[in-house]
This record gives C-alpha cells, structure tokens and sequence, in this order.
C-alpha cells in the first residue's frame, strides 16, 4: 500500500523482509494471472477472491486497530463481523423477516450502529482491567452473538440464514444495472480454453470496487490515525499505560475509541460480505473467522497496516488451498486442515517471530511536522528487532534497585523478570 | 422435573466444571496467564479414555454402573492430559520469551493444533463411550429426581479429586509452595521455591483434573471435538466469578455457575419454584442460552467485583 | 510478569469495593506555598499497613527529598499521591485542590506528574516519539481534529516538536532523538523520562529513584539539570536511595518509616538525627 502512495521511496529502502513479502506477493499475482489466463481459474472466481482478500484486510485493519495500536484483545472478531453482515442482511434481503428490501446504504448503517453499540457494552465492563479480561469476555460475547443468530427464528431466520440479497448498487443510479448492460465478451488467450466476461463478472468487478473503496477509506483513516498524537497515545497504552496516565491521558477513553473503531472496521468488512456472499447464515460467526483476522495480523505484524494487507491475502490462500488439498491431492477434511493451520501458524508466529513479518518501522510524526526536520534515520533492522538484547543490558541494570523495592507494590516496580 | 430433579443435574454438571475451573485457575495463578487451551485439554482426556477403553474393555466387575475398565480409562485419559500439557510447556511456552498476553495468544494457537489433531483422528461426530446407558436410580424417581448411578459416580470421583487437591494444598509441601506462588510469585522465587519445579506440578494438576473433567463430560453429555472448547466460556465465568487465582473459590464459582447452567430451565418459571415471587412471573429463556447466562454472570461480576465473589484485597 | 496489569487490578480492587468517590473535604486553599498537601494518608495491603497517617507537605519551588529504609512506604505514598492507588482514609491536596480519589490523569491534568522507578521502553518508537508522548491536551489526541482540522494537529505537532528537541538538546541528548526508544541505556531512558515529564509542564513532578541504576557521569548529568529545572519554577519530589544523591540535591528532606513520616527537616539536620539512624539500622521491619 505504502508503494501505492510513494513508489519511488519505498522501492529503495526495502528491508529483507519487505523485499522478501513484495517478491511473494508478486510472484503469487502472477502465477493467479496466468492460471487466469489459461481459463484453469474463472475470472469471476477469482475477482470473488479478490474480494474475499479484501475482506479479510479489512477484518485486520480493524483487528489491528485493536490489538496492533493500543494492545486489546479481542476474540469477537466474527461477531463484530456478524453484526455487520446480519445487519446488513435483514435490512436488505428478500427473505428478511423484520425488515428487508431497504437501501443497502440503511443496511450499513444499521450494522455500524449495532456493531457501536455492542463494542461500547463489552468495553465498559472489561477495558478498565487487565488486557486478559477483555479476550475472556469478547470471546464469550462472540458465542453469545452466535447463540442469538442460531436460535432467535423470528429475527434472524435461524440456521437457515438469509437469502435474497441484492448487490451493495442495488437502487443506485447506473451502478445498478451497469452488470447486465456491459456487453458480454469472449476472451481466448490459449487457444481452446476461452474465456467469458459476462453480467457476473461485471457485478463481481463492482464488488471488488467496492471493497477496494472500503479498504481504500479505512487505509486512509488509519494511518493518519497512527501518525498522530492520537496514534501516539495508544501506541504508548500498548507498551505501558501506567505511563500514559502518568502523563496525563485518560487511557480508558482511549481504549474505548480503539476497540469502537475496530469494531466498527469489522462490522464494515462484515457488510461487504454480505453484498459479495449474497447469502449470510450462522455458520460465517464461527470463531474460526476471528481466529483467520489474529493470523493474518499477528504475522503481518501487529501494528502494521501494510503486514494487514499481507495477512489478508494470506488467509485466503490457507481457506482456498485446504480446499483445493482436499479436492485434488490429500483428502482430509479442510475444516480440521484449517484448524490445525491456523494454530501452527499462531504458535510458530509467536515463538519465532513474535513482531510479524512487517513490523512497523518508520517513525510515525505527523507529516507536516517532520518537513522541516529532514527525513528520520530509519532503523535498518526495525525498531522491534533489538528489543531482546536491550532488555537482557537493562536487566541487570535493574538489579540492584529492584532488590531494593520491598513496597513491591509500585505501578512499575519490579516488572518484566521471569 | 422437579426442581429437586434440577438441582441434581446441576450437582452433576458442576462437579465437571468444578474440575474445569480448579485447572484453569490455578495454571492462571501460578503460569501466569489466561490458558485457552485448558477446554481442549478435556477434550483430550476425554478422547484418550475412549480410545482405552475401546482397547481394554470391561476387565470383568463393575462399581456403580461403570465397569473397571472405565476407571482404568480415566486415569489414563487423566495422565495423558497432563503428559500433553507437561509436553507442551517444556516444549512450546517455556521457551517462549514473550509476556503473558503472548502467552495467551499462543495458548489458542495450541487449543486448535489440540482439537484439529482430534477431529482429524476422529471426525467431527458426537461419539460415546461404550457403556451401558442406565436407567434413573428407581428409588429416587418419585421424588422428580432422575439420575442414573454412573452422575453419582461423577460426582463422588470428582469429590474424591477436590478431597485430595485440598489435602495437597493444605498438608503438603508442594501444597504450601503452590499456594505460596499463586499468592505472589516474586515473593515465592525470593524466599527460594524453586518456582519451575512448582510450575510443573502444576501444569500436571491443573491438566489432569481437566483430563477427568473431560471424561466425566463425555460421560454425562458425549464427546465431540468441540467439547471442550465449547465449555470454555462456563469455566471461565466460574474462574472469574470465584476470582483469579484462588483455587477455593475457583471450586465455589464453578459449583455456582454449573448450577445455573443446569436451572436455566427454571428462570421460565421462576412464579412456581420461588415462594414470594407471583406464579405468572418468569425470565423467558431458553436452554439453549445457558452458557450466555455464564456470560452474562461473568460480565456482571466484572463490572461490580473485578476479583471475584471471595475476592477481597490481594489473592 | 506485566506488572502494570497488576497495578491497575490492585488499583481496581482497592478502588471499586471500599472508596465512595473521595471525601470532598473541602480543600481550604490552603497556605499558597504548599504545592502538594499529604494529610493523614492510610493505606494497607491485606492485613499489612503500608502507609499510616503520613502527613506533610511540599512548598513551592523546593526539592524534597523522600528517604526511609526498605519497606518504609515511599513507593506506596507515590503510588497515593499520584492517583495509582486510592488511599483508605486522609487526602491528598495539589495546588489547592483535594485530587483524593483520581485517576491518575486527572492527578496530571491539575499539575502533578510522575515518573516511573523501572521506565518501560516504548516498543516501536524513536526517542523523540516517545518525547511527544509527553505534551498534555494535544489537539491531535482527539480522533476527530485529524480530519476536521489537520492544520491545527499539524502546528500542534510541529510546536511539540521543536520543544522536544529543545529540550533533548538542553540535556544534551539530542543526537540520540531518532534512536529508536528501545536502544538506549538505562541512564539515558531515565533523561529521557524526565525531559519528557517535563514536556508535560507539571508544577510538581515527582520522581522515583531517578538514578537508580544510572552511571555516575550521566547522574551528575541528572542531577544539573534537576536543579536547573528547579531554578525555573518546578517544584520536585524524588525518592532515592543514593543517599549522597538526594542530601546533595534535596532541602528539606522527609524521612518516612514503617508508613508513617518520622522527620523532616534540613539535609544536615536528618543525617544528625538519631532516630533516623536508627530506623536505617534497624531495617525497618
């Protein structure tokens, strides 16, 4: 993303692991065009993956938001993410049975609104305690949201789900009926497999717009957000809230706007899902979903945006390839393969590479402020990397007085041994 | 059912989860961190046992409906628990050099690695051990009452625990030392416990209670792959509601909250049980929301006492 | 392990089940020289009584020294005086106005702050990053200026700038202010810790062991520019316990022990003080 915006900058001053992720990425892309092209992938398809990775980047940034900028944990992803698509769908869907066959734009609304309310009620209870009391409670909240979803018929129509969904431009000018009016075309790149571009491709390409916009506006937010003083306090609530409110920030307020506004990313992302999916069902709250978003950003690297992005690509390839495992080579299950992907992935992360794979590096200032001063130093080895043999220098260096502090009791005293 | 009926079900129930949340509290205490993958660790003594006693069978006599060879299967599912759980600190956590939020997080990573393995051996299906299913105890029938002698072997073996955990702790050095550590862990490594040696035992405890636990649900309910998992949200609402870290109120809060799990059923008609409360009246909800009831409890407690029902000033 | 999560459910505990929002004693203004008012503070953990009754004051424009043996309860009464902890009975008075029972960013917000006796590093972040931590009421801490007025955010931030590298380069650190936070020593994160409390433009700024573990070039460093500070208008409150550090630098001085305050007074007049030794002596226990 951040070669989007600045390709000359960024292309110099790679580091390994940027270079490393941006040749993955790209030799990924290509092998996906050319399978595109050879007609072994339908081009539909593969614009509803684009859209399923968008998706999933989006589900990061907001996980992100959380857990990446002010360190909350939350297990309630996929609820955050139901609340938007079930939003979304009872407002819209023909087989509603409270509302239906409004504007998607009501459907959006009524998400966010849900998904405000329902991360306010968690965060009253849980964000003035330690962070473990949050992950308790949010993955409660998130089997409690599945349990209402499930069982109340009336208002969500149950384990049948919602059908009938019309696409996000439903209603709009143009947009709406922009799919059946594109001519329909016929591709033949290798000779023999031809390729279609009809209506559903046309819808799925509107969809990817959509979710690039989403994604796009969500980006932009974000990082203005983590470049500035605002960025800057939860940053510091991350690695040591004592000191913040020493130094005169109400932290529960932000943590409180952090887990709001990640909530609120989540719900959008669930939005988008169900325009793109045009069918919600109860199955898409399984944890599993919540469990995908940690993944993806605890391997791009917490904090990250740009390792978000990454994350979110990687996810689809763990959901699709599973299944075309058990489609063509080993046939296990994908739902354990999953499972067992996911927690490998999530242990391995954390034991060899706690920080992710694109850690945030540069120094966040806001732009305007840092012209004058010249472009910062950036740290070669990022500025997460040294952190284990600084701790280790400060360790003993901390010896002697913490042998002295008997109080035991201060906000600060004798910490991080073990 | 009566609500004497209802109240047997919840004794039942909460033995489970009493063994549950003593696990869970102490591995919080003394580990230090939120344990994600305690459920699946039932879930593994519950599948071990299965598979034993699949291989062992009946060994000829019976107490309480349950043949030697379930007990048999038991123990076995109880110590692979605690194998797997010792396995995985020496080989996952202890080597880990993060705090224990990191800690938490990689604790759900090994809850999944758990009951993928599980669900791959066994499928996703609801099985069940292979025991005789029994009838309700006759004499007990008329008074509403329905359970069958294997919920009083549930409750007596999980009482037989709790009885011997209390002695450990109260009588024993490893006891003191355990307590001394959940207590205050600095404190504990200053005065000279030699802290990894306590951490281990446990791990060991904590995983082998959860094992029994595990069994004793797949006896009660069946077994799946998602059973533990399932249950983690009721156990944590025990932990929480006796307060983190105490182990006696980790058994108070489980005994509560399995309690309430099983009388979901009467909060419809609270009109009819309770005395002063008119007839008509009653919390209209399902039993499919019983671990909700868990969550809700366990948000309520969080917002009034943060440390828990016992809790008062330090653990 | 992370010790702030057991501060703040301490805090909770203490804070949720017995205190009633602080007494509203009204705060009588109070003699205009004392800048920070302890009366008759109490606090126990359990059954052990970790501040009793401590009462004194600290005018304006001094440094007071807060000095006891191991176990006297200097910590706890920072943790009280700074909104961490909430007292079990007496209060706590800055600038006039009885702060008893505040979070500790209110404390912040009427003119005190604090520093921390172990700093944690801030992971991700350069020195001078972590400085702009420090400016209380940034416009740019509230997520709507970033889009409605960036320009004013922007000068904001442009300001705090300048007096971060101001003052880094006052305490002659300012070749390490794009060092990342996490990759400097011990001595020099203590600089940084006060140059960015004072970022905070505190009246009062209290400071926990602020050489602990400092070589002695960079405590001499510190204790330049504590003083200088002190020359123009801050008042300071420091807990240390190298001895040689604090008679040099503090006047008066409070000798606390076993909770309560057991003197105060000159730097010569404590050091002669027999009961002072003694309590030193006798470990405090």
């Amino acid at each position: 993303m951040s070669f989007l915006t600045d390709p000359r900058g960024t292309l110099g001053d790679l580091t390994r692991p940027e270079a490393w992720v941006l040749g993955v990425s790209v030799a990924f892309l290509l092998l996906l065009f050319v399978a595109l092209l050879a007609g072994a992938l339908g081009p539909t398809y593969f614009l509803f993956l684009v859209g399923l990775a968008g998706m999933y980047a989006l589900l990061s940034f907001g996980l992100n938001s959380q857990w990446g900028f002010t360190g909350l944990i939350n297990f309630s992803v996929a609820a955050f993410f139901g609340v938007g698509a079930y939003g979304a769908a009872l407002m819209t869907a023909d087989s509603s049975p409270i509302a239906g066959g409004f504007n998607p734009l009501v459907g959006l609304i009524v998400g966010l609104s849900v998904a405000f309310v329902l991360a306010v009620l968690i965060g009253i209870p849980t964000l003035r305690l330690r962070a473990d009391y949050l992950a308790i409670a949010s993955l409660g909240l998130a089997e409690v949201v599945r349990l209402v979803v499930l069982n109340e018929r009336w208002l969500t129509n149950g384990s049948a789900g919602l059908r009938g969904i019309p696409s996000f431009f439903a209603g709009w000018p143009v947009l709406s009926t922009f799919p059946q009016a594109m001519p329909g075309l016929r591709l033949e790149v290798v000779p023999g497999s031809p390729i279609f571009l009809e209506a559903p491709f046309w819808r799925a390409s509107l969809n990817v717009l959509l979710v690039l916009g989403f994604a796009g506006a969500t980006y932009f937010v974000l990082r203005r957000a983590h470049r500035s003083p605002w960025g800057r306090v939860l940053r510091t609530i991350r690695s040591d809230e004592d000191l913040a409110r020493a130094l005169g920030k109400n932290t529960y307020s932000f943590k409180m706007q952090s887990f709001v506004l990640g909530s609120l990313i989540m719900a959008l992302a669930g939005v988008f899902y169900t325009h793109l999916n045009l069918y919600v069902g109860p199955g898409d709250l399984d944890p599993i979903t919540t469990f995908y978003v940690w993944v993806a950003v605890i391997l791009g690297g917490s904090g990250s945006n740009r390792g978000a992005l990454f994350g979110g690509i990687v996810i689809v390839t763990i959901r699709e390839g599973t299944r075309f495992l058990n489609d063509f080579a080993v046939p296990i299950d994908p739902a354990p393969l999953r499972l067992l992907l996911i927690g490998i992935l999530i242990v391995v992360v954390m034991r060899y590479r706690p920080q992710g794979i694109l850690p945030p590096q540069r120094e966040l200032i806001w732009p305007s402020a840092v012209d004058g001063s010249g472009t910062p130093d950036r740290p070669a080895s990022g500025v997460r990397e040294r952190k284990r043999s600084d701790d280790l220098e400060n360790r003993s260096e901390n010896a002697e007085n913490r042998s002295d502090d008997r109080d035991g009791n201060g906000p600060n005293g004798g910490d991080d041994d073990e | 059912m009566t609500v004497l009926g209802y109240l047997a079900n919840g004794l039942v129930f909460s033995s489970i989860i009493v063994l549950g949340s003593i696990g869970l509290s102490l591995v919080y205490s003394i580990a230090d961190f939120a344990n994600f993958a305690h459920g699946d660790t039932m879930t593994i003594g519950a599948y071990s046992a299965l598979v034993t006693f699949g291989a062992v069978g009946g060994l000829g006599g019976a107490v309480l409906g349950l043949p030697y060879g379930f007990f048999l299967a038991l123990i076995v599912g109880i110590a692979v628990a605690a194998v797997v759980a010792v396995g995985t600190e020496k080989l996952i956590y202890e080597p880990l050099d993060i705090d224990s939020i990191g800690l938490l997080i990689t604790s759900i990573g090994i809850a999944f690695i758990y009951r993928a393995v599980i669900q791959i051996r066994f499928g996703a299906d609801f099985t069940r051990f292979g025991v005789e299913p029994l009838r309700p105890i006759e004499w007990l029938i008329p008074y509403g009452i329905r359970v069958t002698r294997h919920d009083v072997a549930i409750v007596a073996s999980a009482a037989v625990l709790v009885v011997g955990l209390h002695v450990l702790l109260q009588y024993t050095d490893l006891g003191r030392k355990m307590r001394a550590m959940a207590d205050n862990p600095d404190l504990a490594r200053v005065s000279g416990i030699r802290t990894k040696r306590v951490k281990l035992w446990t791990w060991v405890i904590g995983a082998g209670l959860a094992g029994a636990g595990g069994v004793f649900l797949g006896l009660f309910n069946q077994l799946s792959p998602r059973m533990g998992f399932n249950l983690l949200l009721v156990i944590f609402a025990a932990v929480i509601l006796g307060g983190i870290g105490s182990v006696y109120g980790a058994m108070a809060g489980g005994f509560l909250i399995g309690m309430i799990n099983q009388l979901t059923p009467l909060l419809s008609r609270l009109g009819e049980v309770l005395p002063l409360v008119p007839d008509g009246f009653g919390i209209p909800i399902g039993i499919e929301y019983a671990n909700a009831i868990a969550f809700v409890i366990m948000v309520a407690v969080l917002l009034v006492r943060p440390n828990g029902i016992a809790g008062e000033g330090a653990t | 392990m992370s010790d702030s999560a057991n501060a703040t459910t301490e805090r909770t505990e203490s804070g949720e089940s017995d205190a009633t929002g602080g007494p509203q004693i009204g705060a009588v203004a109070g003699k205009d020289d004392a800048v920070l008012r302890v009366d008759d503070l109490q606090k126990s953990f359990g059954g052990l009584t970790a501040t009793d009754h401590a009462t004194f004051e600290v005018e304006r424009g001094t440094i007071t020294g807060l000095i006891g043996p191991n176990g006297a309860g200097k910590s706890t009464i920072f943790n009280l005086i700074s909104g961490f902890y909430e007292p079990d009975g007496g209060t706590v008075t800055v600038n006039g106005t009885d702060v008893t029972g505040m979070e500790p960013y209110e404390v912040a917000e009427h003119g005190l702050v604090r520093t921390f006796q172990t700093p944690r590093k801030l992971e991700g972040m350069t020195v001078r990053e972590a400085m702009l931590v420090g400016p209380r009421n940034q416009p740019g801490e509230s997520f709507l200026n970033l889009f409605t007025s960036p320009g004013t955010v922007g000068d904001s931030e442009s300001a705090n700038l300048a007096d971060a590298e101001r003052i880094l380069a006052d305490f002659e650190i300012d070749h390490l202010a794009t060092q990342p936070a996490t990759d400097i020593s011990g001595g020099q994160m203590k600089l940084v810790e006060l140059a960015r409390a004072m970022l905070a433009e505190p009246e009062v700024l209290l400071l926990d062991e602020p050489v602990a573990g400092v070589n002695p070039t960079l405590a001499k460093k510190l204790k330049t520019q504590i003083r200088r500070l002190n020359e123009r208008g801050t008042t300071f409150v420091l807990i240390e316990h190298d001895m040689e550090f604090v008679m040099d630098l503090a006047d008066p001085i409070v000798v606390l022990d076993q909770g309560s305050v057991l003197t105060e007074g000159t730097p010569e007049a404590v050091r002669s003080d027999d009961r002072v030794i003694d309590a030193y002596l006798g470990g405090g226990a």
